[in-house]
């Protein structure tokens, strides 16, 4: 060993290059690079500029008018945008059975039988297929003259009103049908979730003494914190964001009694070429949003400040 | 008085029988250890006690009651189980304290339990912590804290120390056989390592393959097993089997040849009732302890292949001229070195002897037998 590399040698190394003397500080920056740029690109940069949009009056193509906040004074006045607004809202509330259903379908196909793993596929099948396709099913499954809701309650009595083309009833119609794949993904995140619990945990509480819906608030349900969050939180803002069902179905009618947020905004921007119009909905959807975005973000940071 | 009986107990999952027809009594205070090979269906008898796997046919008794079809939470008993299997979202005294929670037990007694359980097993510091911020050791204490919070009638044990790094698997030996001491509760303890069975046993019952082989104080297991499954699995390193053959016998004795040594002949006395002829192929078991020393003369000649040297003791693992496997101790200071050919005389009162189905001819091994022979 020469004097230079004893231990009592307190200088600090002068060895390489800036960047191999600062790779630690540097080389994280250069793995974040490139998905910030495409994330900068292609989502904030739309965001502001949508944001921007809609202070101006615009058809798409021609000159953009400087209007102000004349777009949201409009859009609080407008009867259309306060009926897609508490539409969204039957949404959101009704879409949060989607988990409760989730889990109590979890729980059962949760068990080791002849077949299980066909009937898991069976019901995770309705995520798998387009929502057009779920929009088409469940049309022709409320169809009046030969759905097959009216054919099963005809030879009871019930009559039912044509669910679609009737304005108490069409948000109902295409919010069950929207939770039906809702449902199905959450029991996919539900059985993720069960597969994780170690058995002998479960067993554990069962010579403790817990049965049925003590076990499952005391000990299940705990330990599946994470995936009910995710499940809040994907479930929550597929409400929000429902678009697809309400064009298939019902094109926001009759007389807009079934339109939401997302597809007003469509609505304006392509068939009325109203593109200033269609961004101001689209920043109060946006702001809506955010306050679920925020809440996630927030325990997001919690909960990596915990795994430290 | 807790007394466990199992009369005639069976298990079968579907067609196939895990369990076949299991004999056995667990007195009061006493710490009983199930061993086996893996799959030998140790753990299946111990779930099935305590609750978890139900009784296909037989009859479980706790404490004079029968708690065959009793649910699990009312059988009075607690389980350790090999994963813990702590409530992570609970702290340390939640855990230690649900299952009193379960049955509505007043907070004040919960409280007093669980303060004693922690005094006991030296977590009092611990209690506020959730199972992810501890160690192993204090995770494997905690579910054990678990379980004297019940004060249960059995403590019953799944694998509890196979998790733990050897160390601390040796130190919590200890501690679970002063608990033993302590408490004085029935403990039923299921492991795979012999070595805790010889240590912490009042009694071991040697399963395999789903029936009781052997049932017995360590030290009668170690000198006087059944059959050469029990003498294989008990002791470690594990026994010598040598094919063997009977020269001739009395009414009592027995002498046998070993083809490798056989400048040497065996003389074994046979327990009552053996059924021994001279001419006969029987199996001779010596355990690498029994060797006398590794110095020239009569014996087995034995070319070493490696030698594993523990600082106190050295096993040297080789082959006989026959190419039998043989393991002998031998001094650790002076080790033989590998590709030696060694001489091991055999001691003849520690020998063993089987027929060729496994079945133990000789009486039980040892110094005892020197002295009755001189006798």
């Amino acid at each position: 060993m020469t004097d230079s590399q004893t231990m009592s040698d307190d200088r600090p190394r002068k060895t390489g290059t800036f960047f191999r003397r600062n790779k630690l500080a540097i080389m994280p920056l250069v793995f974040i690079a490139p998905a910030f740029a495409m994330f900068s690109l292609f989502v904030i940069w739309p965001i502001i500029q949508s944001v921007g949009l809609s202070f101006v009056e615009w058809q798409g193509i021609g000159p953009k008018t400087w209007v102000g906040l004349d777009n949201y004074r409009e859009l609080l006045g407008d009867q259309v945008f306060w009926t897609s607004l508490v539409n969204n809202l039957y949404w959101l509330a009704l879409f949060l059975l989607a988990p409760v259903m989730g889990l109590f379908i979890a729980l059962f196909l949760n068990q080791n039988v002849f077949g299980i793993r066909l009937v898991k596929s069976l019901f995770f099948f309705p995520f798998v297929v387009s929502q057009i396709v779920v929009g088409m099913i469940f049309a022709w499954f409320y169809d009046p003259a030969f759905g097959l809701l009216a054919t099963l309650l005809k030879p009871l009595g019930i009559g039912i009103p044509a669910i679609l083309a009737d304005e108490n009833w069409a948000t109902f119609g295409i919010i069950a049908a929207g939770l039906w794949p809702q449902t199905a993904y959450c029991m996919i995140l539900y059985l993720t979730g069960l597969n994780s619990v170690n058995p002998e945990v479960i067993e554990a509480a069962r010579l403790d003494g817990a049965k049925g819906w003590r076990l499952l608030v005391k000990i299940v349900l705990p330990q599946l914190r994470a995936a009910t969050f995710i499940a809040l939180v994907v479930t929550v803002i597929g409400a929000l964001r429902s678009f697809d069902l309400v064009a298939v179905m019902t094109s926001g009618g009759p007389y807009n009694s079934s339109n939401v947020l997302a597809y007003y905004m469509y609505d304006n921007a392509i068939s009325r070429y109203r593109m200033g119009y269609a961004s101001a909905i689209a920043t109060i959807l946006f702001l809506i949003m955010d306050v679920y975005i925020a809440w996630f973000l927030m325990r997001l940071l919690r909960n990596e400040k915990g795994a430290r | 008085m807790a007394d466990v009986i199992l009369k005639n107990v069976r298990k079968s999952f579907g067609s196939v029988d895990v369990i076949k027809g299991v004999d056995l009594e667990a007195k009061h205070g006493e710490f009983v250890v199930f061993v086996g090979p893996s799959g030998c269906g140790k753990s299946t008898l111990l779930r099935m006690i305590c609750g978890l796997e139900k009784i296909t046919s037989g009859q479980l008794l706790i404490g004079d009651e029968d708690m065959s079809d009793v649910e699990a939470s009312d059988r009075g008993t607690a389980m350790v189980f090999q994963s813990y299997a702590l409530y992570p979202h609970m702290t340390v005294a939640e855990n230690m304290s649900f299952g009193l929670r379960m049955a509505k037990t007043p907070q004040a007694v919960v409280e007093r339990r669980v303060q004693r359980a922690a005094e006991i097993l030296q977590i009092t510091h611990l209690l506020q912590r959730k199972p992810k911020d501890m160690s192993g050791g204090q995770r494997q204490r905690v579910a054990i804290g678990r379980a004297i919070v019940r004060e249960p009638k059995v403590f019953l044990f799944d694998e509890p120390l196979s998790n733990l790094d050897a160390e601390l698997r040796v130190q919590m030996r200890v501690e679970l056989s002063k608990l033993h001491n302590e408490i004085g509760a029935t403990m039923i303890y299921v492991t795979h390592d012999q070595v805790e069975a010889m240590t912490m046993a009042d009694k071991i019952v040697v399963l395999r393959d789903g029936k009781v082989e052997q049932i017995g104080s360590p030290l009668d297991l170690y000198t006087a097993p059944d059959n050469q499954f029990v003498a294989g699995f008990i002791g470690s390193p594990r026994m010598n089997f040598l094919k063997a053959r009977v020269v001739s016998r009395t009414k009592t004795d027995v002498q046998v040849s070993v083809p490798d040594a056989q400048d040497h002949l065996l003389q074994i006395p046979l327990r009552a009732g053996a059924i021994v002829d001279p001419g006969q192929d029987v199996i001779v078991g010596v355990r690498p302890e029994h060797f006398l020393g590794t110095s020239a003369g009569h014996g087995l000649e034995v070319r070493i292949d490696v030698v594993e040297n523990l600082g106190g003791i050295a096993y040297a693992y080789g082959k006989s001229k026959a190419g039998q496997d043989v393991i002998i101790k031998a001094d650790s200071e002076q080790p033989p070195r590998s590709g030696m050919t060694v001489t091991a005389q055999i001691r003849d009162e520690y020998c063993h002897l089987f027929d060729v189905k496994g079945q133990t001819l000789s009486t039980s091994a040892g110094a005892i037998r020197g002295h009755e022979a001189a006798a």
